[in-house]
């Protein structure tokens, strides 16, 4: 609890802030690169606001690390620009970027105790030795450090020297703070703690952030806005909410949570028969007419938005549950092979054995559509 | 607001902690025999050669004719060689990490063949290529041991530099405001400075002890004056070559002492003469102890 209230008292008293009031804007334009033959940047255009703290989520192979490198300075674009506060900043090299990194894998100074790490920075703006340790001093006392500020990183547990490095990245009152999945390495109760940590010190800070992570869970609750990526490009960039809720593409809304797919017949005027009725497309006419005229298509619907009933003969049969803790995750096999997955509140869920024939039905809303996939046994 | 380290306190209990216990149970009773076994081998002839000269050999040593300025050669060629090695390898082998990890393999065998040439090629490569104001001088033997001492330098630079991550650590440095040379002088030397101590090691002991490309070209380093006096001066030769031995091991041992203090205390690699090898539980300790 000391901890804690030194550490709030100096965050109150304004001991250390951020010097740069208002926040930096970026633009990304019309950004590609290449390596080799793999195009790992294809025109990928991003605009962040003031700080903001904007996600970048995407699979493996999608781009999003080295748009945050070329915005760092370690990677060259074949094309486009990086724009902070109206300044192209590809011409500049990364130590002149004033962006702060945190990266992955620990990269901590081995040779450096907690409290020089952190002070490097200061030290190469050229603070006066005992300005930069006391800055760097109240930094670590603002994560929980201070105890641990002559430690060396081999002394330091993975979420402590994430930590140090995190505060690090901010000491030099960075412009641009940019994230490189930099709780991937951490375990599960120290990532969700660290998570809270880093957008409570960015809204404090209000620091403009860039956050690569293909935690989608992690973007979700951290970023202002998330941007999915696929094969080099944006494929939709919205708040949290509405990114689940409205998602632009069969891409987002597959990547994004858990989304079942149900085979679906296209019917006249954009709406589509699936599960024994008719409802109506997102998109309406514009999106069938898109699918090229194919009737054969997938419903996309999210575990909560199907409805589930017990009854004899029903359309579906309970194979699997799983609890969830308010809500348990109810997997029913369709015909024609087809599993969904059903979100049910425990307390109803209890009675679903295996084995229960059920009904299981679509409400009225507009469904995403996409075009039909093989089932996979 | 809960913190982090709310959470984490009193659950640190670093890996490392509980290491040199582990080690040392670990050490059983046939490698003991081993050691003894090798002891003895070693042993038996520095025995014979300390009864072969006598005591009163050592005493001599210092004041036969030609020894102080063949030591004094040796030691300044041991000098210049191991600064010219270092300046040379050390740029080149972080480099060819950090920007050309391809060739990585093409260096080993590039390094490799100064000990497959025979050494009058390679004298006779360096008396072709060698600057005018060192010909005629027994510094150009600095640029042949340079040569000579390349496999032992890049294989300890280039473990020393696996042992952590380089990128990393460059670009941290970069992104946080420090230059090229500030990089290599503050992150990228201290991370390496005990595969460097290693490098010196390798490359002093190799100085210290070069007989053929002395010889070849005709200069007196201390272990051409061994064997030319060994003919009429047994005894002092042979107390001279041990006295080099011991100088040797000293030296060695003082800098594996004060490396491996200095690495310990960072937790980083351990010096040792042909490898760096750091624990993996050191550098890269990806686990949470919570």
């Amino acid at each position: 609890m000391t901890t804690n209230t030194a550490r709030n008292a100096a965050a109150a008293d304004g001991t250390w802030q951020a010097g740069r009031t208002g926040g930096t804007s970026v633009s990304l334009k019309n950004l590609s690169r290449s390596f080799g033959t793999t195009r790992a940047l294809d025109g990928l255009s991003l605009e962040i606001a003031p700080g903001e703290l904007v996600a970048l989520l995407g699979p493996s192979g999608c781009g999003k690390t080295t748009a945050l490198r070329i915005v760092a300075g370690f990677e060259s674009a074949d094309t486009g620009s990086v724009i902070v506060d109206g300044k192209d900043m590809l011409p500049v090299p990364a130590a002149r970027r004033d962006m702060g990194m945190v990266f992955q894998s620990y990269s901590l100074f081995p040779n450096m105790s907690a409290l020089d790490n952190v002070a490097f920075g200061l030290r190469m703006r050229k603070l006066a030795a005992g300005k930069r340790r006391t800055r760097a001093a109240e930094l670590l006392d603002m994560v929980g450090l201070a105890p641990q500020a002559q430690q060396y990183p081999h002394q330091l547990s993975g979420g402590q020297q994430q930590r140090v490095a995190l505060v690090r990245a901010l000491a030099i009152e960075p412009r641009v703070l940019l994230l490189d999945e930099p709780l991937s390495a951490l375990d599960a109760k120290v990532r969700l703690q660290l998570r809270e940590q880093i957008r409570t010190l960015q809204q404090r800070l209000g620091t403009t952030t860039l956050f690569v992570t293909h935690d989608q869970e992690e973007a979700l609750s951290m970023a202002d806005r998330v941007g999915v990526m696929r094969l080099g490009k944006l494929e939709q960039i919205a708040a949290p909410d509405e990114l689940y809720t409205e998602p632009a593409t069969a891409f987002v809304a597959e990547f994004v949570g858990v989304m079942n797919r149900i085979p679906a017949e296209l019917q006249g005027s954009g709406t589509v028969a699936v599960l024994g009725g008719t409802v109506p497309v997102k998109g309406g006419q514009s999106q069938t007419e898109a699918l090229g005229g194919d009737q054969a298509v997938d419903a996309l619907v999210r575990p909560e938005g199907l409805t589930m009933q017990v009854v004899e003969n029903g359309n579906g049969i309970v194979t699997h549950r799983t609890f969830l803790g308010s809500v348990t995750r109810v997997r029913v096999l369709l015909s024609g092979d087809v599993t969904v997955q059903i979100d049910r509140p425990s307390f109803e869920a209890a009675a679903l054995a295996a084995g229960t024939s059920v009904s299981v039905t679509l409400p009225t809303e507009p469904v995403l559509i996409a075009p039909r996939r093989p089932v996979t046994p | 607001m809960a913190t982090v380290a709310d959470v984490e306190a009193g659950a640190q209990t670093p890996a490392s902690a509980t290491r040199p216990a582990a080690r040392r149970r670990s050490f059983p009773v046939w490698r003991w025999a081993i050691l003894l076994i090798a002891g003895v081998f070693f042993l038996i002839p520095l025995y014979a050669g300390l009864r072969f000269a006598g005591l009163k050999a050592f005493a001599n040593v210092f004041t036969y004719p030609g020894f102080g300025s063949a030591v004094g050669l040796s030691l300044r060629l041991a000098a210049i060689t191991t600064i010219l090695t270092l300046v040379l390898m050390v740029p080149t082998t972080v480099y060819v990490h950090l920007r050309l990890p391809q060739i990585r393999r093409s260096m080993e065998g590039i390094t490799i063949m100064p000990i497959v040439i025979p050494p009058i090629v390679l004298i006779i490569g360096v008396l072709k290529v060698a600057p005018g104001f060192l010909l005629g001088t027994p510094y150009l033997l600095a640029l042949v041991y340079v040569i000579l001492a390349m496999p032992f330098a890049y294989r300890s630079l280039d473990a020393g530099l696996r042992a952590f991550d380089l990128k990393t650590m460059v670009e941290a440095s970069n992104s946080l405001g420090a230059d090229w040379p500030t990089t290599l002088w503050r992150v990228v030397l201290p991370n390496i400075r005990t595969a460097m101590l290693s490098a010196t090691v390798l490359t002093v002991a190799l100085v210290l002890g070069e007989f053929t490309m002395a010889s070849l070209a005709l200069y007196v380093t201390f272990p051409v004056w061994i064997v030319q006096f060994e003919q009429n001066a047994g005894p002092v030769t042979t107390a001279a070559s041990l006295l080099a031995l011991f100088v040797t091991w000293i030296l060695l041992m003082l800098i594996v002492t004060v490396g491996g203090r200095g690495a310990r205390k960072r937790g980083g690699a351990q010096v040792a003469l042909f490898t760096v090898a750091a624990p993996a539980e050191s550098s890269q300790t990806m686990g949470e102890p919570e």
